[in-house]
């Protein structure tokens, strides 16, 4: 086992754990965690396939932004005094399948897409980037920031709506 | 296997730079704010008093461990850590001699702002898991200083990735000139000023104001979990200082080997006892102030600086 399919392994390991956690920690701030760790796996999944600024964003965005958020919120809510309520579903029979027959299906469509190994990694620094937004890319890169400032022209229109 | 083992060498001195560091700026802080105070400071142990600092730290290393029994354990236990280990990794980048950065990454501006921003969820969890109003209040306190105070920060480093066409550390140093300095001075105060507030230092010690919230956030702590956050704090003093002399002073200057690595140490500690000089001089400021020195004074700094850059970049 070479050292990069240890690397690999980690990753997968505490991505794959961090989703458990997440899913069936009856506790908020675990669950919180259990997330913090799965996207710092993520983060090392785009480094480990080249693609570092990719890598860095998520780190950056995902840990440093929306998880902050979201255990600023979780600090803000009131704990319950009698512990943590049980988990209980009529569907977990159903629930299992379905997320059986929809992993069969992002491998299957994934196995041709994702790289076998590192060296056949995708390679996306910042120059790349660069080259692709500021150059064949750019009416995609100009259309996605039009998008972006309608969606929040939209918020401000739909929080503000009650005022007048 | 050898990147392996060259991470793990790499991780070790890290780990002893940090720790020395610490141990010395501890005891820098007390010198200096003794001296602003009209005092001594520590003098009794060894030479100026340098193995005070040695002494403490082997007396809360020998202290009790105590976990409050409110306390979330698990996440009380793991949150010093959270806190500690980006700020460990955020060294790897800082070039230290002429063409050598033990990270050479070409993300290597990004990875010094996004890295030590996972601290801030130990801090956050840190504050939770304690069960404690004073804590969680210091917690909700640094986690909003925090990410506030991020974004000039980062603001204040684009002026070198405009200026040098890269994010790579090593591309930047091999670009720098003499005149970067008077012409990113105002970025020099952005970062100055708000990397003393991201290692929650004084003046901006809200989360952990002793006369209001105890400790804040590591009020529960004691032992050798309290000695980590203050590893992380003086850690981040240092990792902010360093990368401050490399990218605004030039760093080594382009001397070669154990000279220029003498001259970052040199232009570092300089910075290093101005922000402890800050924390001793200036009184601790409200919320409000706080918040408003961020939004409407700094990041509105720092894109003026961008500005100037943009604008004079061409007649470079």
């Amino acid at each position: 086992m070479s050292l990069e399919s240890v690397i690999f392994a980690v990753l997968g390991i505490v991505a794959v754990s961090g989703g458990i956690v997440t899913v069936f920690a009856r506790d908020v701030s675990r669950m919180a965690m259990g997330l913090g760790a799965f996207l710092v796996a993520v983060a090392g999944f785009f480094v480990y396939w080249g693609a570092t600024f990719l890598g860095i964003v998520q780190l950056f965005v995902y840990i440093g932004g929306v998880l902050v958020l979201m255990i600023f919120a979780i600090m803000l809510v009131h704990r319950s005094p009698d512990g943590s309520p049980t988990i209980e579903s009529r569907h977990d029979v159903a629930a299992i399948a379905v997320a059986g027959g929809l992993f069969f299906m992002v491998v299957t469509a994934l196995r041709g897409v994702v790289p076998d190994s590192v060296d056949q990694g995708i390679t996306s620094g910042p120059a790349e980037l660069n080259e692709a937004f500021l150059g064949p890319m750019l009416t995609h890169f100009e259309m996605g920031g039009v998008l972006l400032l309608a969606v929040l022209v939209a918020v401000v229109v739909i929080l503000g709506g009650d005022e007048r | 296997m050898s990147g392996l083992a060259w991470g793990a060498l790499y991780g070790l001195a890290a780990g002893l730079v940090i720790a020395v560091a610490a141990l010395i700026g501890v005891w820098g802080e007390r010198k200096v704010a003794g001296r602003i105070q009209m005092r001594i400071g520590p003098q009794e142990l060894g030479p100026f008093g340098l193995l005070q600092t040695l002494a403490d730290t082997l007396k809360l290393v020998l202290k009790e461990d105590i976990t409050p029994a409110a306390a979330d354990v698990r996440i009380f236990r793991i949150a010093p850590l959270i806190v500690f280990a980006p700020i460990a990794m955020s060294f790897v980048i800082i070039p230290y001699a002429s063409g050598f950065a033990p990270l050479d990454t070409s993300v290597g501006i990004l990875f010094f702002m996004a890295v030590p921003a996972i601290s801030v969820i130990g801090v956050l969890l840190a504050g939770w898991s304690s069960r404690n109003t004073y804590a969680t209040i210091g917690g909700l306190r640094a986690a909003a200083q925090m990410i506030s105070y991020e974004l000039p920060r980062t603001l204040s480093i684009l002026p070198f990735v405009l200026l040098a066409g890269s994010m790579r550390p090593l591309d930047i140093m091999d670009e720098w000139r003499w005149w970067w300095i008077p012409l990113t001075f105002i970025a020099f105060v952005v970062y100055f000023i708000s990397s003393i507030a991201e290692v929650n230092r004084g003046p901006f010690d809200l989360p952990e104001a002793e006369s209001e919230l105890v400790a804040g956030y590591f009020a529960d702590y004691s032992g050798i979990r309290w000695a980590i956050f203050m590893m992380a704090e003086y850690g981040g003093m240092v990792a902010a200082a360093l990368f401050g002399a490399v990218f605004w002073f030039g760093g080594y200057l382009h001397l070669p080997g154990a000279f220029g690595v003498i001259m970052l140490i040199a232009m570092a500690t300089l910075l290093a006892i101005g922000m402890i000089w800050v924390k001793w001089t200036f009184p601790r400021m409200r919320p409000d102030q706080l918040m408003g020195t961020a939004w409407k004074v700094l990041t509105p700094m720092a894109l003026v600086q961008l500005v100037i850059i943009g604008v004079v970049i061409p007649w470079l």
